[in-house]
C-alpha cells in the first residue's frame, strides 16, 4: 500500500510537472524554475515520508545542483523520526559552503581560522578574533587565571546557601517572638495523635528521636509543669537539611484558639489572623473592608476576614475544571504531526437512528504519519 | 510565508493542500514565490494543474477500498461539506488495519466538484 502511495504521487508529480510546463514557457520561466520546483517538491516530500527514497532515486539527478537550497531546510521539515532513509548525498552535498566549520581542538586552536571572516590582518587581530582565542583559551587550556575555577565554582553554592540560611534565620527570630507559632510549628509538624504519644512516652524519657530518613527532625520535649512555653529551633546541623527543633511545652497551657494554615497558600495567613485590623486589608475589596469594620469593629472582622480569603482560594484551585480531555484534544488537532485525518469526496451520508452510514471516494487518509489513499470508503459509525 | 491567493474549488481548499503531497507542493511554491523564482501567478497555475491531476490519479490509479467503524463524536455539514470527528476508529483496508484514537474526516461533495 505504501509502495502504492508512493507510486501515485510520483506519477502526480510527473504529470503535473509534465502539464505546467507549457505555462512556464509561456510565462518565461526557464526549465530550470520547474526542475527545481520539482526537485524541491519531491525533497519536501521525501522529508515527511509520504514517497520512498528508492522509488525517486532517479529523479533525484534533476535535484543535484539545487540540493544545498533543500538541506537548509532540513532541520525545519518533518518529524525527525521520518528522516529514516535519506541518503548521504542528501544529508551532506559534496558542496564546499556546506561543509561545517569544525571547532578545531583546544590544543590545536589555529588564531588564523577566526581571522578569515573578520578579514583583519595577521599582525593587527580583530577584537572579534581576539575574544574568540580568549575564549578558546579559557576553555580549552588551564591558564594560570584559569586557577580560580574550582573555588568559584564551588562559592556558587554556598552563596546560595548563605542566602536559604539567612531567610531561615528570619522566619525562626520571627516564630520565637510568638508562643502561639511556636505551638502552631508543632501540631503541624506532628499531629495531634502522635503528640499524645510522645506525651505518654516522654514522662519517662522526654527525648524522642524521630529519623525516617528524609528530612529528619529530632523533636525535644521536656515538660516543666509552670515553665512558659518557649519555642527554640535550632540551627540547621548539617547540609541535608536534618534539624533539630526543641519543643519546651507547656503542657497545661492549651493552645489559643488559633488555626494554623499551612497548605502552601497564604500560609502567613496565622500572622495576619491575629493582627486582624491590619490583616483582612489583604483579603478584602476596600469597599468590603470598610464595611465589615463599620458593622462589628473588634470581634467579628477575623470571621469575614478569613470566609473571603477561602473563597478567594477556590478559584485557584479549580479553575481548570473546564479543561476537559477533548479540549486537549481539539488543541492536539492544530499539530500538523499529531493530526490524523481524512480528506475525501461523499457521495452518500445517511443516517438511522443514531447509526451513521457514509460513502466516501477518493480520498487521502492520513493516519499515524502515513498517507493511505482509497478509492472507495464505507463508514458506519455510532453517535 | 503565505501565498495571497485561496483556492476556489472544495478539492483544492480541504482535500489536496492538506495531504502531504499537497502541502509539500504549498510549501515549495511558497518558498519559490518569496524567494522571486516563481511568479505568484505561474504558481497559482501549478497548483490548479495539481489538484486535476490529483483527482485524476485518485480515480484512475488508486483501486483500494476501505471501510471505516467508529464511535462519532462530532458531525457537521455546513456549506457542503461533511465533517465528522470519530473515537477509537478502525480502518481497515485489504493489507492493513489502522486504529486512531481520534481522527477528523473531512468530505466535499462529489457531485458539487466540477473539473
Amino acid at each position: 500500500m505504501a509502495t502504492n502511495v508512493s507510486a501515485v504521487y510520483i506519477h502526480v508529480v510527473d504529470d503535473v510537472i509534465s502539464k505546467v510546463r507549457e505555462e512556464f514557457v509561456n510565462y518565461g520561466a526557464g526549465e530550470s524554475v520547474l526542475n527545481e520546483l520539482q526537485a524541491l517538491w519531491e525533497m519536501k516530500m521525501m522529508q515527511c515520508g509520504a514517497i520512498s527514497d528508492v522509488e525517486r532515486s532517479s529523479l533525484r539527478k534533476n535535484a543535484a545542483p539545487i540540493t544545498p537550497v533543500h538541506d537548509l531546510n532540513v532541520p525545519y521539515e518533518g518529524p525527525a523520526e521520518e528522516y529514516e532513509t535519506p541518503t548521504a548525498e542528501m544529508l551532506f552535498p559534496p558542496t564546499p559552503l556546506q561543509t561545517p566549520i569544525q571547532t578545531p581542538l583546544p590544543g590545536t586552536a589555529d588564531t588564523a581560522m577566526y581571522n578569515i571572516p573578520t578579514g583583519a590582518s595577521d599582525y593587527a587581530p580583530s577584537p572579534i578574533s581576539d575574544i574568540r582565542n580568549s575564549i578558546d583559551l579559557k576553555a580549552g587550556r588551564p591558564s594560570p587565571y584559569m586557577q580560580p575555577p574550582s573555588p568559584w565554582m564551588s562559592q556558587r553554592p554556598l552563596g546560595v546557601d548563605v542566602n536559604v540560611a539567612y531567610v531561615e534565620g528570619r522566619e525562626e527570630a520571627g516564630d520565637s517572638s510568638h508562643q502561639s507559632m511556636t505551638q502552631d510549628f508543632f501540631v503541624n509538624s506532628t499531629g495531634k495523635r502522635k503528640r499524645d504519644d510522645y506525651a505518654s512516652r516522654l514522662n519517662s524519657g522526654g527525648y524522642v528521636p524521630q529519623q525516617d530518613g528524609s528530612g529528619d527532625v529530632t523533636v525535644e520535649f521536656s515538660l516543666p509543669q509552670n515553665a512558659v512555653t518557649q519555642g527554640q529551633k535550632s540551627s540547621i546541623r548539617d547540609g541535608q537539611g536534618t534539624a533539630n527543633f526543641k519543643f519546651y511545652f507547656d503542657k497545661d497551657a492549651k493552645p489559643t484558639p488559633v488555626i494554623p494554615q499551612h497548605d502552601g497558600i497564604h500560609d502567613d495567613y496565622d500572622d495576619i489572623f491575629q493582627f486582624q485590623g491590619v490583616s483582612s486589608e489583604d483579603y478584602n475589596t476596600p469597599g468590603d473592608h470598610v464595611e465589615i469594620r463599620a458593622a462589628t469593629p473588634s470581634v467579628g472582622t477575623p470571621k469575614p476576614g478569613k470566609n473571603e480569603a477561602a473563597e478567594d482560594d477556590e478559584p485557584s484551585l479549580n479553575e481548570d475544571d473546564d479543561d476537559d480531555e477533548l479540549d486537549d484534544l481539539d488543541q492536539e488537532e492544530d499539530e500538523p504531526n499529531t493530526q490524523h485525518l481524512v480528506l475525501a469526496l461523499f457521495d452518500k451520508v445517511t443516517r438511522t437512528k443514531s447509526r451513521w452510514k457514509c460513502t466516501l471516494k477518493d480520498g487521502i487518509m492520513h493516519l499515524n504519519n502515513r498517507d493511505i489513499l482509497f478509492n472507495k470508503a464505507t463508514g458506519e459509525f455510532e453517535f | 510565508m503565505r501565498l495571497g491567493f485561496r483556492p476556489t474549488s472544495f478539492s483544492l481548499k480541504y482535500r489536496d493542500q492538506r495531504s502531504s503531497i499537497g502541502m509539500c507542493l504549498t510549501e515549495t511554491l511558497d518558498e519559490m514565490v518569496s524567494t522571486g523564482t516563481l511568479s505568484p501567478e505561474l504558481a497559482y497555475q501549478v497548483l490548479v494543474q495539481f489538484d486535476k491531476s490529483m483527482t485524476e490519479a485518485l480515480e484512475t490509479q488508486v483501486k483500494s477500498k476501505v471501510s471505516v467503524k467508529g464511535h462519532l463524536h462530532t458531525y457537521r455539514f455546513c456549506d457542503n461539506v461533511w465533517t465528522f470527528i470519530l473515537q477509537d476508529a478502525v480502518f481497515k483496508s485489504e493489507d492493513r488495519l489502522e486504529q486512531v484514537k481520534r481522527v477528523k474526516i473531512v468530505a466535499c461533495d462529489s457531485k458539487l466538484l466540477t473539473q
